[in-house]
This record gives structure tokens, sequence and C-alpha cells, in this order.
């Protein structure tokens, strides 16, 4: 008894490092199935030469940002490293360009997590313009020092657009989701 | 002993920012790895396999159409290439006999001189899969890899001339950088008189260039530039570039030749990979390297 002070102290800084296991929102999540179903189909539009326009938007780092940030649970960083890896592959880059990029931005986007789910749709995307921007910034610093050329300024075009079609993303994306709440407050 | 006797409520991982800084850590180290050695090729070979059935799968309505249109085109299309095969055999037809002629008296005297004669050329047709999409190299990927017997470091032509050189080969795939590609160099000499020089890929786009030439150096434009032959690895004769102009640097005090390339990578879908030996010549790793240490 005599030592209880001191535990309290040990337990009270050791309380602020953990995080309580069930951390998701008070709503109902995507379904996994539609999840993964909606990455893989992206990445497949991937493969197609559309992106050899040079402002072409990033659909794949679009949805997984978008996931990251409403399916944190799910979706994670390691799964951006991955795509990004077989898109480095693809592309014939060097290795790790855009796992790098679609790592980062999947960072900030579970770092915004808890903030960004109280915006509105049209919001969040000037949340997140900052944070791609910022890794494609850091990733094509990187490329111009290893490869001694300079990338030029056409991806602010397709950083632009990648945004610019978030609102987009999130009709789609949480469409079997919106469908559900309406039945449920329907049912109610 | 409070600690191991209460029950787990805290789910206790990594901490965000510590997969970040793995993960990052591993990318950053990827990129330096890849640009400078070759010890990753395995990986992005592994990953570049099971790659391909995806590719090919998103490629295949493309590939179906293209096919239904050459079908449906068939009756039209082969009329009109027969038109002009008649008219190229009639053409060609002097000239084969001149040059058959030249090819006989050519090795008559390569008999004299005993020197050794030229092993004709085995070659693979391969056609571009896809173009990757980075806007620093210029690149196509065709649909034989090592599989068919293509290995890095062999030339890829069209019936233009020099297209450019294979880099990297999977099982079924393999990557070819184009003539205009910056790390591309080319042994090349003027068909006129002989001179000898270097094609790299060029500053401007779509362009190559030979650096370095003298003031005096006689190339004019509208010279044609054809490979020498020399190193090996392009067999001598190939055409690849017309000169258009000669640009005098008083910076350096040399002169650079610029020229269009005589083959259209953009235009068509089928080349064909020259089966040289490169059992003798210089790894991707060390054409690579000596580029990217430059």
């Amino acid at each position: 008894m005599s030592s209880k002070p001191a535990n309290a102290g040990r337990v009270r800084s050791s309380l602020s490092a953990l995080e309580p296991i069930d951390a998701s929102a008070f709503g109902r999540p995507s379904h996994p199935v539609f999840i993964w179903a909606s990455l893989i189909l992206v990445w497949l539009i991937s493969l197609l030469p559309w992106r050899l326009w040079e402002p072409a938007p990033d659909l794949l780092l679009l949805v997984i940002a978008f996931w990251s940030l409403n399916e944190p649970r799910r979706v994670g960083m390691f799964t951006a490293f991955c795509f990004g890896l077989i898109m480095d592959v693809h592309d014939a880059g060097f290795l790790g360009e855009q796992a790098l990029l679609y790592t980062l931005v999947a960072f900030g986007a579970a770092c915004l997590t808890r903030r960004l789910q109280r915006f509105s749709p049209l919001a969040q995307p000037i949340h997140m313009l900052p944070i791609m921007v910022g890794a494609e910034i850091i990733v094509r610093v990187m490329h111009a020092w290893l490869a001694g050329q300079c990338a030029g300024w056409a991806w602010i075009g397709s950083v632009l657009l990648t945004v610019a079609l978030w609102p987009l993303a999130e009709i789609l994306l949480h469409l079997p989701k919106r469908g559900q709440d309406e039945i449920d407050s329907g049912a109610a | 002993m409070q600690e191991q006797g209460t029950i787990r409520l805290f789910k206790r991982g990594p901490t965000a920012e510590f997969r970040l800084l793995v993960l990052a850590f591993v990318a950053l180290a990827m990129m330096v790895v890849d640009s400078r050695w070759t010890v990753l090729e395995p990986a992005r070979q592994v990953i570049s396999i099971g790659l391909y059935p995806f590719q090919r799968l998103m490629m295949a309505p493309r590939d179906a159409f293209e096919t239904f249109n050459e079908w449906v085109d068939a009756a039209s299309l082969a009329s009109t290439e027969k038109e002009a095969l008649q008219r190229q055999r009639i053409e060609l037809a002097q000239l084969a006999t001149h040059a058959a002629q030249l090819a006989e008296e050519n090795q008559q005297l390569r008999r004299l001189l005993s020197v050794g004669e030229m092993a004709p050329q085995s070659s693979v047709a391969v056609e571009v899969l896809y173009e990757p999409p980075n806007a620093f190299t210029h690149h196509l990927v065709f649909n034989k890899g090592s599989s068919d017997g293509i290995a890095p470091g062999m030339p890829v032509i069209d019936e233009g001339g020099v297209v450019g050189q294979v880099v990297r080969v999977t099982p079924f795939t393999s990557e070819a950088a184009l003539l205009t590609d910056e790390k591309v160099s080319i042994p090349v000499q003027v068909l006129r008189n002989g001179l000898r020089l270097i094609a790299f890929g060029g500053n401007v786009a779509g362009k190559v260039e030979g650096r370095y030439l003298t003031a005096e150096a006689d190339i004019v434009p509208g010279a044609t530039l054809i490979t020498r032959g020399l190193g090996g690895v392009f067999p001598a004769g190939l055409p690849v570039a017309v000169v258009e102009g000669i640009i005098h640097d008083t910076a350096t005090g040399f002169a650079v030749a610029v020229g269009t390339p005589l083959s259209h990578p953009e235009r068509y879908r089928h080349f064909l990979v020259l089966r040289v030996d490169t059992s003798t010549q210089p790894s991707y790793e060390e054409l690579t390297g000596s580029a990217s240490n430059e």
C-alpha cells in the first residue's frame, strides 16, 4: 500500500503511450471486400497507357489516400508501400520511388484521419493537397539527386487533378456504405 | 509484477511513426541501391513476372481491337501492300543484282586478304507491350524476354535503322532504351566520309547528338550516320540518324551535330532484336554504372 503513489505515477505515464483497441469512428465501416476490390481495380486501370499524359491524375494514389483516411485499420502504409513498389516495376523507374510517395501520403492521411472525418468531402482535399505536394517534393528531390535530372513541374498538374477527383472518389467509394446507412435509417 | 498479471486492454503495436520510419528507410535505401547497382534486379524480376499476366490482361482489349481491325481491313490492306511491294520489287531488283555482285566480290577479296567472314545475325521479332509512363527515360517494353534468347545489350532495329538497345530483361519481357534516351550512346560514322563519332541521346527530346566535334570536322547537315561496328554490340552499317544541323558552342570550343533518328519507334509496334553475342560485352551494371557516374 505504501508504494501506491509511485505505481500510480508509472501507470499514468505509460497510459499516454497506449492506444485503444477499437479506435474506429462511430460509423459503419466499409466492407473489406469492397475496399480491396476498389484498390485492385484502380491498380489494374493504372496499368493502362493513359498515364503517359504527364498531368494524368494518379488514381491509385487517390484511392490509397482515401482508404488510409477513412479505413486506417484496413489500408495502411504497408499496403501503400507494396502497391508503390509494383508500380515502380511497371513504370521501369527506380525501385522504391513510388513506394516512398505512397507511404508518405498514406502516413499523412492516417495522421489526419481523426480531424478530417469531421470535414466535408469538399474540405478534405484541401487538407490532402499539402500532404501530396510535400510527399511529391521529397520524392522528386530524391530522384533529382540520384538520377541527376530535374523533374520539371508537370507533376503539380497531376497532383492538383488527383486532389480535384477526391469528391468523386468520396461519392463512388462510399456508395455501398451510404446505401447501407439509408436502409438502416429507413428501418428505424 | 502487476503488469504481467493484467489483462491486455490496449493494443501495443509499433507506432505509426515507427512504421513510417522503417518503410521510408527501406524505400530510400532501395532507390539509392537501384540507381547505382543492380543488386535489386532479382527482386524486380520476381515482381515483374507476377505483374506480367495482369499487364497482358489489361492490354488484351487493345490487342483484340487491333487484331479485329487488321482482320476487317485485311483485303484493302493486302491490295495496297501488294502494289507497294510490287513497286519496291522492281526498284530493288536492279539493286539486288548489283549487291549480289558486290557481295560476291567482297567475299572473294576477304578470302584473298584472309579476313574472317561475317557471321549472319540471328534475330527475334518483338512487339511493344507498353511504354512505361516515366518522364525521365525513353524506354519501350517488349513482349519477349530471356526465354526467347534476348539479353541486355542487344540492339533493336526497325526498317529505318537502329531503334535502341535492350537494357533489362525478364523471362517474358524486355525493356529497351531508345536512341534518344540520354543513357544510350552508339559508335557511328558518317556514311559519306567515314568520320567516326559517338551518337548520344540528345538533350532535346527526340534527337541524337554527336558531341565533341572539332571546328574542322567534315560533317554537314543532311549527312547520314551509320553504325560503325566497333565495340561489337551494333553490327556495322545500320542507319542511325540524319544530321540536321551543327551547333557551335563557343563556351567549350566543340561543335555538336544534332540529328534526327531514322527509325520510328513511335509509329510501329513490331521491331527486331538482333541476337548479337553479348557474353563479351559489358554488363548492364557496367553500362548504366558508367553512365550514372558520369
